[in-house]
């Protein structure tokens, strides 16, 4: 699956660039050096590079050119990092995001501290 | 076309931000406050020019004289965590 343009009229043929093989969510993919993760995984199709946290919508690029942050994904643990800037490297884990625990959300009452008793004693936990 | 989504970050409709700013005759401020339009993730960058355009047709209210629903530091998103949240308390 490639959907890259390789004999572009006007910028021509794209040179057999380094290849550089990265994870997205558990699987490999391969792109050219200084692809960025976005256009990487656009070239093999990806385009969900997260889930909306509250409704689960599928969310990808938009921008493109890093200022509206549709495409932010946790690479190497790291949060929030956006897809559209990011130049990919060897070996890079990028995970997608997925829907968040809604924080008004009762069920999760004890999970959250809410008095700095509760967050010092569950920071003491830890 | 009234369920379009004009804020992307909280998924604002078209209809809640028309609906709120007919109801309530709200400022710019006012309406980003009660739908949350402008308040999510990349700080109203997207969609503030729009809630400021469904302002101006309803009540009138030209966005330039209010308070501008500029987008305020942190310019980049920053969690809590970032600023020393749970267990960082050195």
């Amino acid at each position: 699956m490639n959907n890259r343009i390789v004999d572009h009229p006007v910028l021509g043929q794209i040179d057999q660039k380094r290849k550089v093989t990265f994870q997205f969510d558990g699987k490999t993919y391969e792109g050219f050096e200084n692809d960025t993760i976005a256009s990487a995984l656009l070239a093999h199709g990806v385009r969900t590079l997260r889930k909306h946290e509250e409704s689960g919508n599928p969310r990808g690029i938009y921008c493109n050119i890093g200022h509206c942050f549709e495409c932010r994904v946790t690479v190497d643990g790291e949060d929030n990092v956006r897809a559209c800037l990011t130049p990919i490297q060897e070996n890079m884990v990028v995970e997608s995001g997925q829907v968040q625990p809604h924080p008004l959300d009762p069920s999760k009452e004890g999970v959250k501290p809410r008095t700095y008793a509760e967050y010092k004693e569950q920071e003491g936990q830890k | 076309m009234k369920d379009t989504i004009v804020c992307r970050c909280e998924e604002v409709t078209l209809q809640e931000l028309e609906e709120t700013a007919r109801k309530y005759n709200s400022s710019a401020r006012e309406l980003k406050l009660l739908t949350r339009a402008g308040m999510g993730f990349c700080g109203g960058r997207t969609c503030r020019q729009a809630v400021d355009k469904v302002l101006t047709d309803i009540t009138g209210e030209d966005p330039t004289n209010e308070l501008p629903l500029k987008v305020a530091p942190p310019v980049r998103p920053l969690s809590l965590t970032d600023l020393g949240g749970l267990a960082k308390d050195e």
